[in-house]
Parts: C-alpha cells; structure tokens; sequence
C-alpha cells in the first residue's frame, strides 16, 4: 500500500515538476505577511561609580523593544524593518532594501536607514552579543549615539579570487546626519552662529559621508573560518567650518569549532580617530581649524559550549577623544545561558573600567565595575547565524 | 591543406573543450543525502557538493560566506525545505546568483506530523508544514530522485532523457533498501525505540518500527528530569531497548536510560557520510547495523 503510495507520488510529481521547481515559501502565511520577530531585552544594572546616580542600588530597565519585520520583496530582492522602543519612544532604527541579485557582475544594492558596516560588532544589533554592554571604544569613536546608523546606500561586490575565500567590497555613500557634533555654549565666543542655535547647523544642507570596507573570509575546514576586515570612513562634522571626521579600522574575527557543539570566537579590531575640531576666532569671526588623533581597540574571546552555554572575557584600551587624550582602559568577563533553547536568553556581564590619569593630577580615578545582568526573549522566525 | 586541417581541429577543440568541461552541471545541497540522491541521478554531467555537515546539527548551520561563494558557481540548490534548512536562505542569497534554480525537494514527498491546528512555540520547535527529515525513508528518496532529474533536465535539457532514466533507476534501487532494510528491522529484538529528536520518525515509518517517546519533551527543548523519568516507566513497560541519538546531542540522556531501564544508545548521524553516488542508500543499513548492535548489547 506504502508503496504503491510512493509510486503514484513520483508519477503526479514527473506531470508536475517545471512547476514545482520554482521556489515555494515556507508557510502559506509568508504568502501575504513578512516575518515578524520580537525582541526584548530587560536588564537589570548595579555598579560602584560615585557618579552615578544609581550608586550600589540595583537598578531594573524595561531595557530596548524592538520589531523586526522582513521578507523577500520581489525574486531579486529583500526588505528589512526594524522598530525600536525604549524609555526615548519609538523610533525607525533600521529600514532598507537590498537588491540581492540581477545587477551586473554580483553587485548587491542596498538602501535605506541601516547600522553601517564598519568592522565586525557595529553592523550586529546588540541582542546578538555574547556580551551584555558595547565596547566604549565604539561608542567613543564611531559617529552616532547608540551606534553608527545612517541613512545611505550602498553597493558591494564580491571580489573574485581562487578557491572559497570570500572577498568583498562595499562603498557607501551617506546622509552624514551623525557625524554632526553640536556647538557648546562657549560665553567668550558670543557671535559663533552655531553657539546660539546649534540646531541651526545649516539645517537641510547636505553633510554627506563616505564608507569603505574590504574585508576577505578564509574558511577553516568546514566549519571555521577566519575574517579579516578594513574599514574607513568619512564625514562632516560641522559643515560651516567643513571640519571632518574620519575613521579608520581594522578588524579580525575567528571562529573555530573544537567539535560538533563547541566553538572558540576570538573578536578584535583597532580603531584610529582623526577629527578636525571647529573652533571659533571671536576677533575675526570665523572658523578655525584643530586636529585630533586618537587610537584604540578591543578584543575578545567567547567560548560556546553544548549550544545553550558560553563565557568570555574581553579587554579594551582607548584614548580619549579629547585635547588630552586620557588613556583608558577595560577588562569583562561574562557568562551567558539559553534557557532551553535561543529564544530566552541571560546574560551577565561584569566589567572593570579603569579610567586613565587625567593631567595635572598623580592618581587615576577609581575604577568603576559595573554589573550587567541582560535577559534576551524572542518571538518569531529563528534566524540563520552569519559569520 | 593540413594547416587548415589542423587550424580548424584547433578551433574546433578550443569551441567544444571548454564547452565539454563547462557542460557539467554544478548542484549544491543542504545536505549530503540531496547532493548523494544528485550525484546518483546526475551522473557524470554534474558535479555536487553539500553544505551542513553530518555529524552536525542541520537546523543550526551557519551561514558562512565561503558557501555563498561556493553557491555563486553553482547552477541548482537543492533544499530540504519545511523549515529545516532556513538558514539556506541567506547563503543562496549572499550568493547574489541571479540564475540558480531553487528545488525544494519536499514536494511530492509523503509527510509525517503535519500539524492540523494552530502551532506555536509552546509545541517546541514545530515545523509548521510537517516533520522536514523525510530523506529518511528511502522512498522518499526515489520521489526526490525524480524532483532532482526535471531540474536537472531543466538546467541541462541535453541530458534529460538520462537524468530520468536514472532517476527511475534510482527509485527502483530506492524500493529495493526499502524492502531489505525492512526485513533487517523485523529480525530486531525488539521493534519498540526511543529516539532523541524526532528525526526518526520517518525511519521508524517505513521499516516497521514504533517510536514510544523521544528525549526532547517536545522538538528542540532539552529533556527534563521527569520527563526522563516517564521513558524510564515506558521503558519497562514496553520492553524497550534501543535509543537512537544524533551525535550533536548530549550523551546524558542515554546514560540516564542506560542505567535506569537497560536501555542501550545507537549513536547514529540523521544524514550519510558523503555526498557521492551510493552513500545516501547505503546509510539505511549503517543506521541498522547501529540498532542491531545496540540492542544486541542489551
């Protein structure tokens, strides 16, 4: 009976076949509505920093919310749609197209409001950390508040080289709303336009950014492999003294798996700062011109074991992006748990920041340690991991 | 007049040699039982590989951009579909290859756990259009043979005849371990298993066997304590004896029931070990060879 099953199966199929070749959504559901996914990532925080308002208390955060809606567009391509709540409001963190395929010579186009990809942890929503807080070399050098994320498009090709390295280059073009870096109130330089309305930084003039990335994946046996990466960019970060910003980074990541439900990751990049900074000559009323180097990096490594289980540590070291380029430093370590499977997730996370020496003094502030414990929930599709 | 003989064997050669080398049809799969079902059905007009690794798990496979280069060169994807092998998608579109044909192999197949109300996480990790580990009956594989050989004859129009000859072959072959591994399983002491996921399901179907409880309480959760306590009292009251396991998962477990009801672990990949010609059918009698040691232990 069984058989005779499977027989008419094959013959139904032979009628049938250039039509089922094409390919078949999932779910009947995906037919009409994109795939939605929810994450929340509530946290609690406690830490020993006199300067917080929060000194030694635990403190509960409600944490970011976000939506993520996404789906195939058309055969060539795909759209992406990321809400985001928190205790600011909503806001649209992300929402791009990518023409994945049908341009000449592999060339993918993307465009919208989207997290740059400028080295291997910014383009990574934060829920997709081992780790529970961002590094503060990011946050310090990288252009934008919570992260580098702008408004631009972008076009990428795949290099072609021998074997199965992967090699890709992509170029930006941006809107450059986030290099822009506000006027301080500065009483002796009374007639600087932008110290009287910051806002008024020539609104709806252009600031536009460039990016650049080269990166080439190396694959390791079948599963591992080793990435190394380059990124640049540039923008305007006051437009009447045209002042840039620009950043430069290097960037390696390895992943290696020491069997089938156990992986090594070893992350770090490097990262130099060289911004014009806008002053102000009163008597001559107009612009003048500074300039600031400043390097840093981090690095860490983050053990996976049978799947549900990791723990890492991490160090990060940095000048500050200020005329007297304190030097700073971190180390972390954190654990992290799948409750029963990637859906809910904890993460805790302690981290030792020890600030460096500002001049003029013989002993560095205290360091400060604070303790982050992320719980991660999910909702929706599961997600393929990227490299 | 041997010159010209000779320029127009040369130009002749260089039209249809790279032509001849290029005529190989390259497929990629998700996995090595797509790629071995391929490589029978295509012969020598293809050249296959696969993507996820046996002895790793397939609903967790990364992405990695060397396969969506490897994917770039390709002209077939062969997917498992209903849901398992979802991280396909990025690979075949990080490949930005405009012109690969996409066969989803289910069709056709004969599914098993077909949900018929609503589904949600709280079942586990359910797959919506049904259990996706159908390659594990081998007539399902004589219905992918057929799938694979209209694409192949879509790509490769040339050969088509061949590729459906062989494709008929194959399902013959595919009836033949059917009906052999079948009587493997009815000399098993017993017929009643347990398995860790359920991946078995469809072996456990076509050769006779009864599945009276997995590890997973349900799909993708790992086992709790009471539930393991309940396969323990299933154990002893359905005579079980053999526990089918997939590499990549805990071996605690099976020690658990191993040492509670004398239940003996076949520790035994859900996929065969290669993606050439042969290996797909002959994992059928791996996987009985692993249950007839294992209850031979017990």
């Amino acid at each position: 009976m069984l058989r005779l099953h499977h027989r008419k199966a094959r013959a139904i199929l032979a009628a049938l076949a250039p039509a089922m070749l094409a390919p078949v959504p999932e779910t009947r559901a995906g037919v009409i509505n994109p795939n939605i996914s929810i994450v929340g990532q509530p946290f609690t925080r406690w830490t020993d920093d006199a300067g917080d308002p929060a000194l030694k208390r635990a403190v509960l955060d409600a944490g970011e919310t976000e939506i993520v809606f996404d789906d195939y567009l058309n055969p060539y391509a795909r759209g992406f749609f990321t809400l985001a709540f928190g205790a600011e409001g909503a806001e649209v963190e992300e929402g791009f197209f990518t023409l994945l395929r049908g341009l000449p010579g592999g060339l993918a186009l993307k465009g919208g409001k989207y997290r740059a990809g400028f080295g291997k942890l910014n383009p990574v929503h934060p829920h997709a950390y081992p780790f529970a807080e961002r590094f503060r070399v990011l946050a310090a050098y990288l252009p934008g508040d919570e992260a580098f994320n702008e408004t631009g498009a972008q076009l990428s090709a795949r290099l072609p080289v021998p074997g199965d390295w992967a090699v890709t280059a992509s170029a930006d073009w941006l809107k450059g709303d986030s290099f822009r870096i506000a006027r301080e109130f500065d009483p002796l330089s009374i007639t600087d336009p932008l110290v009287a309305d910051p806002d008024a930084d020539r609104p709806g003039e252009p600031r536009p950014g460039v990016l650049g990335r080269l990166s080439a994946f190396a694959p390791i046996g079948d599963r591992s492999g080793l990435e190394l990466g380059l990124s640049a960019v540039q923008g305007t970060n006051n437009v009447a003294a045209a002042t840039r910003t620009t950043v430069m980074g290097g960037d390696v990541k390895l992943k290696y798996w020491t069997s089938p439900n156990a992986y090594l990751l070893v992350q770090g990049e490097v990262v130099r700062l060289d911004r014009d900074e806008a002053g102000w000559d009163e008597p001559a009323a107009a612009y003048t011109k500074g300039a600031l180097k400043t390097s840093g990096g981090y690095l860490y490594a983050d053990y996976n074991f049978r799947i549900r289980y990791n723990l890492g540590a991490s160090y990060e070291r940095f000048q500050e992006p200020t005329p007297d380029k304190i030097s700073h430093q971190a180390f972390g370590a954190y654990v992290g748990l799948a409750l029963l499977e990637e859906t809910t997730a904890f993460r805790l996370d302690w981290n030792r920041f020890m600030p460096g020496t500002p001049p003029g003094l013989t002993t560095s502030p205290d360091a400060v340690n604070p303790v982050t414990l992320r719980v991660i929930y999910s909702m929706g599709p599961h997600k393929a991991h990227q490299f | 007049m041997y010159l010209r003989s000779f320029v127009m064997t040369a130009l002749a050669a260089a039209l249809l040699l790279p032509g001849t080398a290029a005529a190989k049809v390259r497929v990629a799969a998700s996995l090595n039982d797509l790629a071995s079902i391929a490589s029978s059905v295509g012969g020598d007009q293809v050249e296959v590989f696969s993507i996820a690794r046996p002895t790793a798990d397939a609903h967790r496979v990364e992405a990695l951009p060397s396969y969506m280069v490897k994917v770039s060169r390709a002209q077939i994807y062969l997917k498992v579909g209903l849901g398992l092998d979802q991280w396909a998608d990025p690979i075949i579109d990080g490949s930005r290859n405009a012109r690969l044909v996409l066969v989803d192999c289910s069709r056709g197949v004969h599914l098993l756990e077909v949900p018929t109300g609503r589904v949600d996480a709280s079942m586990g990790d359910i797959h919506p259009n049904g259990n996706p580990h159908y390659w594990l009956d081998p007539r399902n594989g004589g219905v992918m043979a057929g799938t694979i050989a209209e694409a192949l004859a879509r790509v490769d129009p040339a050969h088509a005849a061949q590729y459906r000859e062989r494709a008929e072959a194959f399902a013959k072959e595919a009836d033949a371990t059917w009906q052999r591994t079948r009587e493997q399983a009815a000399a098993l002491p017993t017929r009643v298993v347990f398995t860790y996921h359920r991946s078995w399901s469809y072996l456990a179907d076509a050769f006779g066997l009864e599945v009276a409880g997995t590890a997973e309480p349900v799909p993708g959760i790992p086992p709790t304590a009471r539930h393991l306590a309940n396969l323990v009292s299933i154990a002893k009251s359905r005579h079980v004896r053999i526990f089918l396991q997939e590499p990549y998962f805990s071996s605690d477990a099976g020690k658990f029931l191993a040492r509670e009801a004398g239940v003996r672990t076949a520790v035994v990949a859900p996929s065969c070990d290669a993606p050439t010609a042969g290996s797909y059918l002959a994992h059928f009698g791996s996987v009985m060879k692993a249950m007839t040691s294992a209850a031979g232990k017990s």
